[in-house]
């Protein structure tokens, strides 16, 4: 899977859990730069994103990411 | 982790006299086709409905009380009706561990009422944290 397939489907997990319309996602996106990204959003983002790509992250893989890009990085290992 | 995948939990809730008269107060929900017989008889029912949040409140129950640890706040829980329920209606809950989320500490439940007749009362998910 492509990094564009990815965070395009990111953006329809962001929006869809989020619910503040419009999410565009670049790889240097973090917490900050999205209206909605809080702490129980962010367990619900990581429950939908292990669940469509059926892959599972480790916390510790979670609390290493500084923004999407690495996020990225870490499904494409899985 | 405390919970497995696939762990199932079950219980018997009813719909008492009690319980429905409490939801009504709580709810403020008069609508006749949960207070007048003859309202709910007319729209095809047996008699009147019972009020399907109140399932939600069993759901609640459940995860407050029945489960081994509590360390637990819910974070979403969904619900369709599938057949109304009736009062004194004895209802076998199901719900099994469907998901385990360990990065984030969150659990989450298939759940079922079961009516007497096997037929499905409401059917959902519902999403825990484990609390630290």
């Amino acid at each position: 899977m492509k990094r564009a397939e990815i965070i395009s489907q990111l953006n329809e997990i962001f929006e869809d859990i989020i619910d503040e319309g419009s999410v565009s996602l670049s790889e240097t996106s973090t917490s900050n730069d999205v209206d909605g990204w809080d702490s129980l959003a962010h367990i619900q983002l990581i429950v939908a994103i292990e669940k469509t790509f059926n892959i599972k992250f480790s916390s510790d893989e979670i609390l290493s990411w500084n923004n999407v890009g690495e996020m990225i990085d870490c499904i494409l290992k899985k | 982790m405390e919970f497995q995948l696939n762990e199932m939990f079950k219980h018997q809730f009813t719909v008492t006299l009690d319980i429905y008269n409490h939801f009504q107060m709580c709810s403020n929900d008069r609508n006749p086709l949960h207070t007048d017989e003859e309202f709910a008889r007319a729209k095809g029912f047996p008699e009147k409905v019972m009020y399907g949040n109140i399932l939600n409140a069993f759901v609640s129950y459940f995860i407050g009380e029945c489960l081994p640890t509590k360390n637990v706040i819910i974070h979403s829980q969904e619900i369709a009706f599938k057949n109304p329920v009736f009062m004194n209606e004895k209802l076998d809950f199901e719900a099994h561990v469907s998901g385990v989320f360990e990065a984030v500490n969150a659990i989450e439940f298939k759940y079922k009422f079961i009516k007497p007749d096997g037929k499905i009362a409401a059917k959902g998910l519902i999403q825990i944290g484990l609390l630290k």
